[in-house]
């Protein structure tokens, strides 16, 4: 700490700023140097870990964070967060310098708190709020094929620092969920301090003056100490025990609210998804009713993917808990998910697509290729056409000849497919392709 | 009654006369008694046949002399694309060309086929890129009424009319001066004691007769000729199917100039279709967009992929034939309960089956799929395709046309060497039209230069082909 003291915050900081990029872009030649970027965050690996029921190896940085942000507060924010850097600087620059925030509640805990428990019904609910999540989407700028996925990439980013621009530093200061969630590791930390202090002060207390150790006198004196404790605090500062209660009331409703928010987004994902919607994820993704919640915008997986078929959903196709979250469009020419990369699913940071070896991502499902043969050249008679077929790279089409119908046709041997879409690419009917890639549709 | 032979009796006697001989004898079985069956002024002309036998349960074909029909230059079997570009460019060389073809007309698939599309025309960047005698058949097109459609419409291809080809090739053949043979099926090779091609033979309602020539052409697409003279070969499968074409059309969106102004006309689709999930269960029936619009107004032509067949097969062709016309029948039955479509009826199913592909040559140079992708470069290119399916533009190289051993004979068309995948591209009209010329030029300067078919000055017939104004990449 010292040592960290005598070095300016500033390097620090802007060290950490050139190390995020060189993470995120990545300038490393490592695939999952991105995804550890937002690992980092205590809060991201809280929630997305608690969602999934299962810890990632990447928590152990997190709690390191933690543990560090617990004793010295905001430690984070001040020395590594590029995002805060960033802000801290734009708003050096900015129109507003005063700290006029001092009235606003801290709505980075009640953000924390909502989504860490809508993280316990399985959907966290505002973790895609992240800092680091909105500071690594932008660099997904250049994969994006349509003006919408280049604002949609860059504009967390970027009402971030407009609006720290034009309001100073409420973000960093009051809604940061992560400054939030250090916020409350460090004031949990200090009162579980105090707490055990003045336990073992009461010990030492009835150690010296009780005569002996029976259960009754225990009793009493655990129940005598409890009252105490509440109604001193009642005496010294009741002003500040009503903002205390105000407070834990405010973390109670946002807590409720985050499980309810939680149970509403997966029934409405839940029932897109049975309705059939073209909601083509990218491979390893969780099922439909959580994807939306434990996605949290970084764009990595759009940055990540060579064929840039992965966008980010302009709410069109997902809805409103869906916006922002990574689609797979196939509506470039010859581009599907390649039977030679895995890559989006090696950088989620939250688990949302499930990292699969490449063997594993190829017998993926994204979705099921279907022929529509009132579209189908073959099918029609209009030409000899067996794109699909050759373009298929797991075999999985076949051109079949229908006695009955006495047409041929494009036949789709399911249990091969996988829904990488690239007969859906080469198909040469236009707009409509005959042969698309289709949502599983659940029994 | 008695003295009155049927022609079965006829034959018995035939028979029981031939049994004295060997079988394989040189003697005409018993011309005496053909003879003596003459009655009533019917007389029988047929004095020097000589019918298989039946030698204990085994049918024999005598030893006999055929006649000599022609002594020839160039003889091309088969007159369909790839034969007429070969026996119209060797004859502008100046040399003798006879040109047999077993059907009644000229155009093969392209007019009998009714495969009526010329592609692949163009390479990926929609550029025209086969010339040559393609693209003097389509200039002779443009000249007539309802001649082709879609020219210089890439990626759309131009789409002819079959009897407007028929025309042309009737036309040129009666022009250019060289000898033509219809209704004349090619059966037999003649080969020369060393293993060498001299000519075919032909079964015609003339009889079976030979055909003598310095350089034979196979354009059978079968490769009848070069498979009876002992080339090596693969044999294949393919789908065979049956292409018809359908009139009274107008209402549906295929008719030039309806509401389909700057889309591919066969990427046209109408209203709602399409927008639903389609649905797993049978296989959809025809809708109302069925075929490709022709130059005929109110006609469209009318693929059928068919079911894998072999093609060399009589039985399984015989069964196709008859199948396909009740399965297009249906099919136009079904188009008819389509609103819009009621009036649609059955113009005709094409005279000849789509077959595909049946033999592939053995040759000098067996085109590889993976040279294609490549887009390998050879330095005996003689022909060019363009971009079909997935597969780029690629060059055609002499040695694809070549046999790997026998001598004076040409391969052209979809039965020349090239892998299965690769053939799928070379059988193709305007392929097969620029494989025939290069292999019709190839045969007039074998004669020329008197050189067998693989020693040609591949510049020479390089040089032959710009001058006719094919491109070779």
């Amino acid at each position: 700490m010292t040592l960290l003291r005598r070095v300016p915050r500033r390097l620090i900081q802007l060290t950490c700023f050139i190390g995020a990029i060189v993470l995120v872009w990545p300038l490393l030649p490592w695939t999952i140097a991105p995804r550890l970027f937002q690992q980092i965050s205590p809060f991201v690996a809280l929630s997305s870990d608690i969602a999934r029921r299962s810890i990632d190896a990447g928590a152990i940085l997190a709690l390191a964070v933690a543990i560090i942000a617990s004793f010295k507060k905001r430690w984070f924010c001040l020395y590594l967060c590029p995002t805060g850097f960033l802000l801290e600087n734009t708003s050096h620059v900015g129109l507003r310098k005063s700290r006029w925030w001092g009235k606003v509640p801290p709505i980075g805990r009640y953000v924390a708190i909502l989504t860490i428990v809508g993280s316990i019904a399985g959907y966290p609910v505002l973790m895609w709020m992240d800092p680091l999540c909105i500071f690594s989407s932008p660099f997904a700028i250049n994969k994006a094929t349509n003006p919408y996925s280049a604002v949609l990439v860059s504009l967390g980013l970027g009402v971030l620092v407009g609006a720290t621009f034009l309001f100073g530093m409420l973000w960093c200061v009051r809604i940061c969920p992560l400054s939030g969630f250090q916020d409350m590791l460090y004031i949990s930390r200090k009162a579980l301090w105090t707490r055990l202090a003045g336990r073992a002060a009461k010990r030492k207390f009835a150690e010296s003056a009780g005569s002996g150790t029976s259960g009754a006198q225990l009793v009493n004196i655990s129940g005598a100490s409890a009252s105490n404790a509440a109604g001193s605090r009642a005496k010294t500062s009741p002003d500040r025990g009503s903002k205390t209660l105000r407070e834990s009331r405010r973390l109670f409703f946002a807590g409720a609210g985050g499980a309810m928010l939680a149970l509403l987004a997966r029934r409405v994902g839940a029932a897109r998804y049975r309705k059939g919607n073209t909601l083509l994820r990218p491979p390893g993704a969780v099922p439909e009713d959580r994807f939306a919640g434990l996605c949290i915008r970084c764009n990595n997986c759009v940055h990540a993917c060579p064929s840039k078929i992965i966008q980010p959903d302009t709410g069109r196709e997902g809805g409103l808990a869906g916006f922002g979250a990574p689609l797979i469009r196939f509506d470039r020419d010859y581009q599907y998910c390649l039977e030679t990369c895995n890559e989006c699913t090696q950088v989620c940071p939250t688990g949302a697509l499930t990292a699969l070896p490449l063997e594993q991502k190829n017998k993926y499902v994204i979705g099921e290729a279907l022929v529509d043969n009132n579209l189908c050249l073959l099918a029609l008679g209009k030409k000899e056409c067996d794109a699909c077929e050759l373009a298929c790279p797991y075999d999985a089409i076949k051109i079949r000849w229908d006695e009955d119908q006495y047409i041929a046709y494009p036949g789709i041997d399911l249990n091969k497919c996988t829904g990488c879409g690239a007969c859906q690419v080469v198909c040469p009917v236009t707009p409509v392709k005959a042969i698309r890639v289709w949502t599983l549709k659940s029994a | 009654m008695a003295k009155k032979l049927t022609r079965r009796e006829l034959m018995q006697h035939s028979v029981a006369a031939g049994g004295l001989f060997a079988a394989g004898s040189l003697m005409p079985v018993s011309p005496a008694l053909a003879n003596q069956a003459s009655q009533d002024g019917a007389e029988i002309t047929q004095t020097d046949r000589s019918p298989a036998v039946l030698d204990h349960d085994k049918v024999v074909q005598p030893r006999r002399e055929l006649p000599v029909l022609k002594k020839t230059g160039v003889l091309v079997v088969g007159g369909g694309p790839a034969g007429t570009a070969a026996a119209f460019s060797a004859k502008r060389m100046g040399v003798d060309v006879t040109l047999v073809e077993r059907y009644g007309y000229l155009g093969g698939l392209a007019t009998g086929g009714l495969v009526l599309g010329i592609f692949p025309l163009y390479d990926r960047n929609n550029k025209q890129v086969i010339f040559g005698f393609t693209e003097e058949m389509m200039k002779k097109l443009d000249v007539m009424k309802y001649g082709i459609i879609d020219r210089h419409k890439a990626p759309v291809y131009p789409t002819f009319d079959a009897e407007a080809m028929k025309y042309i090739l009737a036309d040129m053949t009666l022009s250019s001066g060289i000898t033509a043979f219809l209704d004349c099926w090619g059966v037999d090779a003649i080969v020369d004691g060393r293993g060498a091609v001299r000519g075919a033979v032909f079964e015609s309602k003339s009889g079976r007769q030979a055909i003598l020539a310095d350089i034979v052409i196979d354009c059978s697409g079968d490769g009848d000729i070069y498979a009876a003279a002992g080339a090596a070969f693969e044999k294949v499968k393919h789908n065979i199917g049956l292409i018809s074409r359908i009139g009274n059309i107008e209402e549906v969106d295929m008719a030039p100039g309806r509401g389909s102004e700057g889309l591919p006309r066969e990427h046209t689709f109408v209203g709602k279709i399409g927008t639903g999930r389609p649905s797993m269960g049978r296989v959809s029936d025809f809708n109302g967009h069925a075929g490709n619009s022709t130059p005929a107004p109110h006609v469209n032509w009318l693929n059928m992929a068919g079911p894998v067949g072999d093609a060399l097969d009589v039985e399984n062709l015989t069964e196709l034939e008859l199948r396909h016309r009740l399965g297009t029948w249906n099919n136009v039955e079904k188009l008819q309960k389509k609103p819009g479509n009621e009036k649609v009826y059955l113009t005709e199913t094409a005279p000849q089956l789509g077959v595909r592909l049946s033999r592939l040559l053995d040759g000098a140079k067996k085109l590889t799929y993976a040279e294609i992708q490549s887009g390998a470069k050879f330095k005996d290119v003689i022909g060019y395709s363009g971009a079909y399916a997935l597969a780029p533009e690629f060059q055609i190289p002499y040695g694809c046309l070549v046999p790997s051993k026998l001598e004076n004979l040409l391969a052209a068309g979809r039965c020349i060497s090239a892998e299965f995948k690769v053939a799928d591209i070379t059988r193709l009209i305007p392929v097969c039209w620029a494989t025939g010329q290069a292999a019709g030029l190839a045969a007039a300067l074998c004669i020329q230069d008197n050189v067998k078919p693989r020693n040609v000055s591949v510049a020479k017939l390089q040089k032959l082909l710009h001058e006719q104004g094919a491109y070779l990449g």
